[in-house]
């Protein structure tokens, strides 16, 4: 990831700024005392967890990703290079960019080293999690239990890239550019990654609409 | 790739910017969709209320935690290892072994060897036979003699004619078990665990001989 090392002022087009990690303060301290890792590793645990578990579809296979890439990120924690661009906001966090590195490149050997799709599918490894009518939605239908299925069915269908770009931005919701440094391709490589595999679910789900009739859609 | 895709794509990244966003503030207004494909919001909206986060068991969340726990530990001790090419006897560190039973890949990455979050690096390591501990524990300095001894049986046997010789390979390999049993004994060091001089360094977070500081 390019960009300026945190901390210091970055030029840009005449102007200085300077740019900050939100997990600075977390990571200073955890390089000082490596036990104060323990903050940043309750902080991202949910996080790390839920993508493993979408990526791999067994509570098991997931936990065992989580617990590696957490043993991985603090052992190299000495040689993460804390960077952030201007454009990234105040909000953005290197360390979680880095982190997600690491939980990608260790679900991907978990996925290769199983050599096949996991027996459980997603929807029954999550469960009751599926059909959550939030009270506060800003749609006005609540998702039934079927298009809740039938869109996770429709995210294991898709290419690698494809559906962990959609987790990263639905489960975690991460920004383009974070994803973008997660997966090690443009922003713009990511958007249109997003809009293509929307589109994919889109079908998926107008196809079932179809098949099931108009009257029986909430 | 024409513009056109960029575009829509760039409309639907910004629609998405808002639904998240309005989902965080509880907001009650949908976001403007202008120029955005119905059914590309239809396939947003189920995804948003479908792909929930979800926590791992209290029992696994604090079990990772004592792991990380011994681990930091052992990263914050000064470095163990002793001088010498060849092997040392050193101390045990101090990260539990199930650690590197957990991750067999921690050592390298303590070491300096290893970037996890390298997508290359990572792909050649895990296809790679990784040791599980760069350890070897008191009775297992035996079996490691016996297993080299079966090696340079076979060896030696693979060199002779068949039905020659056999008497001799016997004697061979009960020299060799004598050799092993009183190295055995006269060590007496079961508390006390051999490794080279540099996969000690790896296991206390130091660099080893020529590698990085």
């Amino acid at each position: 990831m390019a960009g300026p090392v945190l901390g210091q002022r970055a030029r840009t087009t005449g102007a200085s700024v300077v740019v900050l990690d939100r997990d600075r303060s977390l990571v200073e301290a955890a390089r000082r005392d490596p036990a104060q890792f323990d903050a940043l590793y309750r902080k991202y645990l949910a996080q790390v967890y839920s993508f493993a578990l979408y990526e791999l579809g067994d509570h098991h296979a997931a936990e065992d990703a989580t617990e590696r890439t957490f043993l991985r990120a603090l052992a190299a924690l000495p040689r993460f290079r804390e960077q952030a661009r201007p454009e990234d906001g105040p909000d953005a966090s290197t360390f979680r960019v880095w982190l997600f590195r690491i939980a990608r490149n260790t679900v991907a050997n978990e996925r290769r080293s199983r050599r096949r799709r996991p027996a459980t599918s997603l929807e029954a490894a999550l469960g009751a999690g599926l059909a959550v009518a939030d009270p506060g939605d800003v749609e006005a239908d609540a998702v039934t239990r079927d298009e809740a299925t039938q869109a996770l069915r429709a995210m294991r269908a898709l290419p690698d890239d494809r559906r962990r770009a959609l987790t990263l931005r639905f489960v975690e919701e991460m920004s383009t550019a974070e994803i973008a440094g997660v997966l090690g391709r443009s922003e713009g490589a990511v958007r249109v990654l997003i809009h293509r595999a929307l589109g994919a679910v889109a079908r998926e789900l107008g196809t079932e609409r179809e098949t099931r009739g108009p009257g029986e859609r909430r | 790739m024409s513009d056109d895709p960029e575009i829509e794509a760039l409309v639907a990244d910004r629609y998405l910017d808002a639904l998240l966003a309005a989902v965080d503030r509880h907001a009650d207004d949908s976001p403007s969709h202008a120029g955005v494909d119905p059914e590309i919001r239809e396939a947003a909206r189920v995804l948003r209320a479908s792909l929930v986060r979800v926590h791992p068991s209290f029992r696994f969340e604090e079990r990772l935690a004592g792991r990380l726990a011994d681990l930091a530990g052992a990263q914050a001790r000064p470095a163990l290892a002793a001088g010498g090419g060849g092997g040392a006897v050193v101390p045990f560190p101090g990260a539990s072994p199930a650690v590197f039973d957990a991750d067999p890949l921690v050592a390298a990455i303590l070491a300096g060897d290893l970037d996890p979050s390298d997508a290359e690096a990572m792909d050649r390591a895990t296809r790679q036979p990784v040791p599980r501990r760069p350890l070897i524990v008191g009775g297992a300095i035996t079996s490691a003699a016996i297993s080299l001894v079966g090696v340079a049986y076979v060896a030696w046997r693979a060199s002779r004619p068949a039905g020659h010789g056999t008497g001799q390979s016997n004697r061979a390999m009960a020299r060799a078990a004598r050799a092993a049993r009183a190295r055995r004994a006269a060590a007496g060091v079961s508390a006390l665990l051999v490794a080279t001089a540099s996969t000690a360094a790896a296991a206390v977070g130091t660099a080893g001989p020529g590698g990085p500081a």
